[in-house]
């Protein structure tokens, strides 16, 4: 019972020397990899990457990690629950709900009643957030009403939904534009039609 | 001659003087008289136009000092929306629509299984009005999946605002205000059948009515009866005090024919109908049958029936002693008496009579009122409006205030907090006693907060721990460290090293943090750590990255108290509210963009003309690349990291993406994160600051899972932005791998930058794509 105890002393004291060993990463916790090595000691630095370097080709560790391919696996062990690659676009039909609302704030904004328009977009940005269009027309109306800098961050809002949809973003892309040359800043316009272009 | 006369004539007058000598002084006494009585008609006639004066200027000005009225958001159908049966069943509860088997009239609902059928009110809103409509809604798989009109597809309408709550005048009078047309034929009768039958005859005052008042008194030998007609009853409330003087006694009755020469009945009658005192509800008293309608059948005044109308006018009489919620059989008493006098007067038949006494009281539970019963939600709107309006002009200029609670959510956010708390308690037994809880619900793309829970008594108008309750985050911090790391070269995968750490202040204070397991994990990603939640790697990172970064991303991502500028700021010793928490986590949600969180949507003025709005805001503080970095490692902490258990309970399709966070010593319990269509922020802790037995992720984060759940939100699914790239890295070591290779997996990089190095899987080296220069593309969002 004792030798067992010691034992089992020892092999914790062991345990505990590996978690505190240094290596470029923890050795594996749950090794999945019927072919890797161990990693041998490696006492790397933190080295942030560096975004401006144009490396073509990455080298192999100064540590080589050998990985078996998949093919050659019969059947990987599914333990895991990786987060999903996001999607480039993500495009709804537009509700019905939604495009109601869009024509009601067309009316409104040609009839000059900009800030009931603004409470119709309003309603619809709750119902389809991700809408582009929805975004186009918010901030067409900030525009209309002297409102430069609420009217290109909701553009901008727009974009970020956009990603991923040419045409969208070309609309949004030229609004900013007609945004930033309404408010004076010819400059920033034209760095946005520069930009509307490219999805031209 | 005229000496002689003189003489005569005084001898006279002396005779005469001396025979009418009394009534000389009866005269000079009635001379005086009739002047004193000229002088004091002419001081009545004074002090009735005075009067007259006084009673038209109040009749015909501002009446009553009339609370503000705070409304939830108006429930929006479409086709499409996320909406069970269930849901909108709670929500036409609250408004107090009436279930019943065919509906008809405006404020009714059928149901079937999968479908329902309602006549909604209308109401008039802001932006324009919204009438009343027959809809045919179905529903499928927890959406409101079709909604037809009058056999015709309709692609949306707007129900009414359940009213949640009033900023009532300083004599916490409330009322809802009513016009005359809108007030039931049968309710006018019975008021007038029972309290003074000859109202539409008399002329202010009933002699007739005190006559028979008197009689009946003396008959009874007691006060049974007062001769009072509405119009005095008016007079008495409306214009004079409440003191049982003679004086203002005397006062009633000319007021009262000056009040009745000057209206007309009707006229009369509608104010009496608004002013009158009907119940009391702790501080505030209830007045006006427009209220009283509300307060006792959750239903607006139009929609009662005559059993209804009848009860109400027997209130009138004694309202404390006749509460129908505290002495239903005297208030059924009561009502029975006043439907019978409508049948002796004709006014109903035996039939009527007979269906109505049958009828039961139906008073709605007062719980079930949702006027009242969101006092953490209303306490935020009531401080954001005070920043903006006169305290006095919010108690009683009538002001309508629209806001973005979601009755529906915050029903559902409070069966989960006290349905965990209780679980807690169960759990860990004595450990556990006297556990507080407190949450904010946001919709994360429009920054509007759909519910708050600023304690475990919902109900309780108390401490707002949602508010001010600041306690230290803990973790919920790191996202801000790690981030402020990713937008200085980090990646996901840069190594970080999770060692034992000794960082000796200026005061001379040793600071040595620990990891939760008390272990070093030695290199760990830079995803992982965050995942997984690690102490020492985030130290070090914090530390190598600079205090005043992490504080410059905490100002980034919208929080603006003062911060101390302490390393144990990167464990989260920093105390914040869970509404500044669910501000921070908005900005992360909403992929950079900061908006400041909404309670109100619009203030408008008793006749429903804007005085201010509140809308939509954005600024994009934080590039979206960086934050799409964070989301990643944030939708890991709820794959595989401390927040796990939430897939046990939810689709994993749900991507939802957040932090655990408990505080030193275990003394809060915190969880913030998001889905597509919500964020919550919920904070578990104890009053008298004790430490919990459990983490954020054994209790925050059941009671966020548990609301999520009952949700149903929608997933979280926010396009990559076009700066980012995904690349095939090694899970286990970080490095750059392919998609053949075993162990890889896809994680997201900032055009350009990738894994230093590569792993061997016997394949063509990997080949990385050209990296393109990133300053056009920071240009857009003009942070060059």
């Amino acid at each position: 019972m004792k030798s067992f105890f010691n034992l089992s002393t020892l092999s914790l004291v062991i345990l505990l020397a590996g978690c505190s060993t240094q290596s470029v990463y923890q050795p594996a916790v749950e090794d999945r990899s019927t072919v890797s090595k161990p990693l041998p000691e490696n006492n790397s630095v933190v080295t942030p990457a560096d975004p401006s370097l144009g490396v073509k080709v990455t080298p192999v560790g100064p540590s080589p990690v050998i990985r078996s391919q998949r093919e050659e696996v019969q059947q990987e062990q599914r333990t895991k629950n990786p987060v999903p690659v996001a999607p480039a676009q993500v495009v709804r039909k537009q509700n019905p709900a939604v495009v109601a609302l869009l024509d009601t704030a067309k009316t409104q904004t040609r009839n000059g009643q900009l800030r009931n328009a603004q409470t119709s977009l309003s309603r619809a940005q709750r119902i389809s957030p991700d809408d582009p269009a929805v975004y186009y027309f918010l901030a067409d109306t900030h525009r209309r009403l002297g409102e430069f800098l609420q009217a290109e961050q909701v553009a901008l809002k727009g974009v970020a939904t956009a990603s991923g949809q040419n045409q969208q973003l070309y609309r949004l892309w030229k609004l900013v534009a007609s945004i930033r040359s309404d408010a004076g800043d010819l400059e920033g316009a034209n760095k946005a039609d520069a930009v509307a272009k490219r999805y031209k | 001659m005229s000496k002689k006369r003189t003489s005569a004539n005084k001898a006279t007058t002396t005779k005469r003087g001396k025979k009418s000598q009394p009534r000389s002084r009866w005269r000079a006494l009635g001379v005086f008289l009739l002047k004193l009585s000229f002088l004091g008609a002419v001081m009545a006639a004074i002090g009735l136009v005075y009067l007259d004066a006084q009673i038209r200027e109040k009749f015909e000005g501002k009446r009553w000092a009339l609370p503000a009225k705070v409304y939830a958001r108006p429930l929006e159908l479409y086709p499409g929306a996320q909406l069970s049966i269930q849901d909108l069943k709670l929500e036409l509860k609250g408004l107090g629509y009436k279930f019943v088997r065919s509906a008809k009239e405006p404020g009714q609902a059928e149901f079937s299984k999968t479908r329902a059928r309602l006549v909604t009110r209308g109401f008039e809103f802001p932006d324009g009005s919204e009438s009343s409509r027959n809809l045919q809604l179905s529903f499928a798989g927890g959406q409101l999946s079709g909604m037809k009109e009058g056999g015709r597809a309709a692609h949306l309408a707007r129900l009414e605002p359940v009213l949640i709550g009033g900023i009532y005048p300083q004599n916490n009078e409330d009322r809802d205000l009513v016009r005359i047309e809108n007030v039931p034929a049968d309710l006018v009768r019975a008021l007038v059948a029972i309290e003074d039958r000859d109202y539409y005859t008399h002329f202010g005052v009933s002699p007739k009515g005190i006559a028979r008042a008197m009689w009946v008194n003396i008959k009874a030998k007691r006060f049974v009866q007062g001769g009072s007609t509405l119009t005095q009853q008016l007079i008495k409330n409306f214009y004079l005090t409440s003191d049982r003087t003679l004086a203002r006694k005397l006062m009633e009755m000319p007021m009262a024919v000056l009040l009745d020469f000057h209206y007309s009945k009707d006229e009369i009658l509608e104010a009496y109908l608004n002013e009158v005192y009907l119940g009391q509800e702790g501080n505030r008293a209830i007045h006006g049958f427009g209220l009283a309608s509300q307060y006792f059948f959750g239903q607006p005044l139009a929609e009662i029936k005559l059993h209804q109308a009848a009860l109400l006018a027997g209130l009138v009489k004694g309202p404390s002693y006749y509460d129908p919620r505290r002495h239903p059989e005297r208030a059924k008493k009561r009502r029975d008496l006043v439907l019978r006098v409508l049948r002796d007067m004709g006014h109903i038949d035996a039939a009527q009579y007979g269906q109505a006494v049958k009828a039961p009281l139906g008073i709605v539970k007062q719980k079930s009122l949702l006027k009242g019963a969101y006092p953490a939600y209303l306490d935020v709107v009531k401080r954001q409006l005070r920043e903006n309006y006169h305290e006095e002009d919010l108690r009683s200029e009538g002001l309508r205030v629209f806001t973005s609670l979601d009755p529906i959510s915050q029903a559902k956010a409070e069966k989960a907090m006290v349905a965990g708390l209780k679980k807690l308690e169960q759990r860990y037994g004595k450990r556990a006693t006297s556990l507080e809880g407190s949450m904010v619900v946001t919709d994360p793309q429009t920054g509007e907060v759909l519910s708050i829970i600023g304690g475990r008594s919902t109900r309780y108008e108390g401490f707002n721990r949602a508010v001010d309750a600041v306690r230290p985050i803990g973790s919920l911090v790191k996202p801000a460290v790690y981030l402020a790391a990713l937008q200085r070269g980090y990646s996901l995968v840069s190594p970080l090293q999770d060692e034992a750490l000794r960082v000796e202040m200026a005061n001379g204070q040793v600071w040595e943090p620990q990891n939760f397991d008390r272990k070093a994990h030695g290199a760990v990603p830079l995803h992982r750590a965050l995942a997984k939640s690690y102490n020492l790697s985030t130290a070090s990172l914090g530390l190598d990255i600079g205090l005043d970064s992490v504080i410059d991303t905490l100002r980034d991502l919208g929080v603006d108290r003062p911060i101390d500028p302490y390393p144990s700021l990167l464990l989260g010793a920093q105390g914040m509210s869970p509404v500044e928490v669910a501000g921070m986590y908005q900005t992360i949600a909403a992929n950079g963009f900061q908006m400041p969180l909404r309670v109100i949507r619009m203030v408008t003025d008793s006749y429903g003309q804007e005085l201010s709005r509140y809308p939509f805001q954005v600024q994009q503080t934080v590039p979206g690349e960086d934050i799409h970095l964070l989301q990643y490692a944030m939708q890991e902490v709820a794959r595989e990291g401390t927040a796990r258990y939430m897939y046990s309970q939810l689709p994993s399709s749900l991507n939802a993406a957040g932090k655990t966070g408990t505080s030193n010593d275990q003394r809060d319990s915190w969880f913030a994160g998001f889905t597509g269509n919500r964020l919550a922020v919920v904070w578990l802790g104890r009053d008298d600051n004790k430490p919990l037995p459990f983490t954020g992720s054994g209790g925050a984060l059941r009671v966020w899972t548990a609301f999520m759940k009952a949700e149903k939100p929608t997933p979280f699914l926010a396009p990559a932005p076009e700066g980012i790239d995904y690349l095939w890295v090694d899970d286990e070591t970080g490095y750059l791998s392919d998609e053949r290779c075993q162990g890889a997996i896809q994680v997201p990089f900032k055009r350009g930058d990738r894994p230093e190095y590569r792993v061997d899987c016997g394949l063509e080296p990997v080949e990385n794509k050209a990296s393109e220069p990133l300053d056009w593309f920071r240009q857009w969002f003009r942070q060059e």
